[in-house]
């Protein structure tokens, strides 16, 4: 087993946003997480990272209980991420962007460059190593975040709506990057409330609602799961919407 | 290449400055702009490129200049001597603040270096071994050159822009490290630094102690020029806040933001001090307040951010529209 969470409460005050979540991660997963908003995905996500204190419950990555270890020393452990509103650092270029993930694995400024170097060559991004990162709209900077993430040379990699905000044919390409990563050995969290994305990518879903897990499964088992599509339309909508496929009510755009 | 060719006007300036323009109230106002650059660099490593604004400094500047004077009026050795002590003493203290105030955010670091810095001046100010009020004086007559207590500011100028240009260089060859890399990236989001595995806290640290032997290294040398410390001008609030605003003014930062920002305040405010004399002071205070004020609202990356902004790629164009 690569990640394992035990029992995760997360709570705001009194407010539990994440209560009582247990996931389990092989090598080779892509693990989708959707939920409407406020469901507590990226709260979950948050505490697997490292970002925020578990109330109570244990991370562990192949065995080991990281829960104590601080978010950097997880990122030397192989746990990279993504932030749904990207973090770009505003200062610099999008190659340096990148060489702060490299420097993870080396301390000489040159090694750190070309292996920048080579991670946004495999993103696609070569062409915009020298311009200023603060020059980039949305996609470049969702693109961005997965590129500093692998240059950490993770074995886990957590997406949060890597894909949000951008349009029908670049979610065709971040599919396909996510693809390749994930070919590269790479095991995956995503974060998604596009369906399609987590029904052409995941290999497992984990559905929040509330903070609370309601259901898991394959993609198309969870999304046929009424209880899914209650909490997703509500009660009556759920009724009304009866005999259409769930991906659909879900929406995301056409690809 | 263009960047060697202006290091190269700009050493040579400086080289030639007090040759040319030597009359010894010129000759002093350089070495003066030379020492309050090696301050303001100084503090540019931690409130430039750490983003951590610490309006304590002169706490290590204090060190610097103490421990100098001390090392003659307690041991009757060549100040020199005391240089190393001051700087194992401001790193010490850069440590002990550093380790509790830099994981809080920036405010509480910022209000923890003045409180820091304003008790230990009134514990000298209450210490009969540090001279209590009237402070440590330094040889009156030097015994030898040792002593680095000259009548002309000529040599101090060149020992200062010595240490200037070793203070530069490091800072430089920092920036160009994997620790340069890390303070920019922690600066702009700790957060997402963090996630990439750069140890915020101790990178902040180490720039922090960094910054602070290099502040000592001014005090001292300000204590050997004027041949004397005493609380207010060893560990008074308007020297922090002076090399405050000559890094801001210049651009934090940036490499000769420093040198820029204590090239333009300490001849306006020695021209100011030599015309009103001592109701000068009053002035300092109104022009340092106004320029805050002007950093605040019209320029916050300081005056070379103007140039280096121009002289970057400016064609966004395309990369709005990354794949
Ligand atoms: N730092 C915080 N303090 C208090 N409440 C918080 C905090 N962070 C999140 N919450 C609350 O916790 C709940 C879960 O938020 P979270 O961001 O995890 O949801 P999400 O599933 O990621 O939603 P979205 O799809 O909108 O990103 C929300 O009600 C949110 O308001
Ligand atoms: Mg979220």
């Amino acid at each position: 087993m690569l990640l394992e969470a035990r029992d995760i409460t997360k709570a705001f005050g009194s407010f539990k946003a994440v209560d009582d979540a247990s996931v389990t991660l092989e090598q080779g997963d892509i693990l989708g997480l959707i939920g409407p908003n406020g469901a507590g995905k990226s709260t979950f996500f948050n505490c697997l990272t490292g970002d925020l204190k578990t109330t109570s419950g244990r991370v562990l990555l192949e065995g080991r209980d990281i829960t104590d270890v601080t978010p950097e020393l997880r990122a030397g452990l192989g746990l990279a991420r993504t932030f749904q509103v990207p973090q770009t650092f505003e200062g610099m270029t999008v190659l340096e962007n990148v060489m702060i993930g490299a420097f993870l694995r080396t301390a000489h400024r040159k090694e750190a460059e070309t292996k920048a170097r080579a991670v946004l060559e495999r993103v696609g991004m070569s062409r915009l190593a020298d311009a200023p990162a603060r020059s980039l709209g949305t996609p470049g900077r969702k693109r961005l975040e997965i590129a500093r993430a692998l240059a950490t040379e993770p074995k886990v990699l957590l997406l949060d709506e890597a894909m949000a905000g951008l349009n029908a044919h670049e979610v065709k390409l971040a599919i396909d990057l996510v693809r390749e990563i994930h070919r590269s050995g790479i095991t995956l969290v995503i974060v998604e409330h596009i369906m399609e994305v987590i029904m052409s990518l995941a290999s497992r879903v984990m559905v929040f609602h509330q903070g609370k897990e309601i259901a898991r499964g394959s993609p198309r088992e969870v999304t046929s799961n009424p209880a899914v599509i209650e909490a997703y339309l509500g009660k009556r909508a759920a009724k009304a919407a009866a005999g259409r496929t769930p991906a659909e009510l879900m929406g995301g755009p056409d690809l | 290449m263009r960047r060697l060719i202006w290091l190269s006007v700009v050493a040579a300036i400086a080289i030639a400055y007090p040759l040319l323009l030597s009359s010894p109230f010129q000759q002093r106002l350089g070495a003066l702009v030379l020492l309050y650059a090696i301050a303001a660099s100084a503090w540019n490593i931690v409130g430039g490129y750490a983003g951590q604004v610490s309006v304590g400094h002169v706490v290590f500047f204090g060190c610097g200049a103490y421990a100098a004077m001390g090392s003659y009026a307690k041991f009757g050795l060549s100040p020199l001597f005391g240089v190393p002590g001051g700087i194992v003493i401001a790193v010490g203290l850069a440590a002990i603040i550093g380790v509790p105030t830099l994981r809080l955010s920036g405010h509480y670091f910022s209000m923890a270096t003045i409180a820091v810095a304003e008790t230990m001046r009134l514990i000298v100010t209450n210490t009969d071994w540090l001279g209590a009020a009237v402070g440590l004086s330094g040889p009156t007559v030097p015994r030898n050159i040792f002593d680095l207590s000259f009548l002309s500011s000529l040599p101090y100028y060149y020992l200062f822009l010595v240490i200037l240009a070793v203070t530069l260089f490091i800072t430089w060859w920092m920036t160009n490290s994997r620790m340069g890399f890390y303070l920019r990236a922690i600066k702009d989001s700790e957060r997402a630094a963090r996630s990439l595995g750069a140890p915020a806290s101790r990178t902040k640290l180490y720039a922090y102690m960094l910054s602070a032997a290099f502040t000592s290294v001014a005090g001292a040398l300000y204590a050997m020029m004027f041949g004397f410390v005493d609380p207010e001008s060893g560990l008074g609030i308007l020297i922090s806040v002076k090399i405050l605003i000559m890094a801001a003014l210049g651009g934090a930062g940036l490499l000769f933001g420093p040198l820029v920002g204590a090239a333009i305040l300490v001849p306006l405010e020695e021209i100011s001090n030599s015309w009103l004399g001592g109701r000068g002071a009053g002035l300092t205070f109104v022009l340092y307040g106004a320029i805050i004020v002007l950093i605040a609202r019209f320029q916050p990356g300081g005056l070379l951010s103007l140039f280096t902004r121009r002289r970057k790629p400016t064609s966004d164009t395309g990369a709005s529209h990354a794949p």
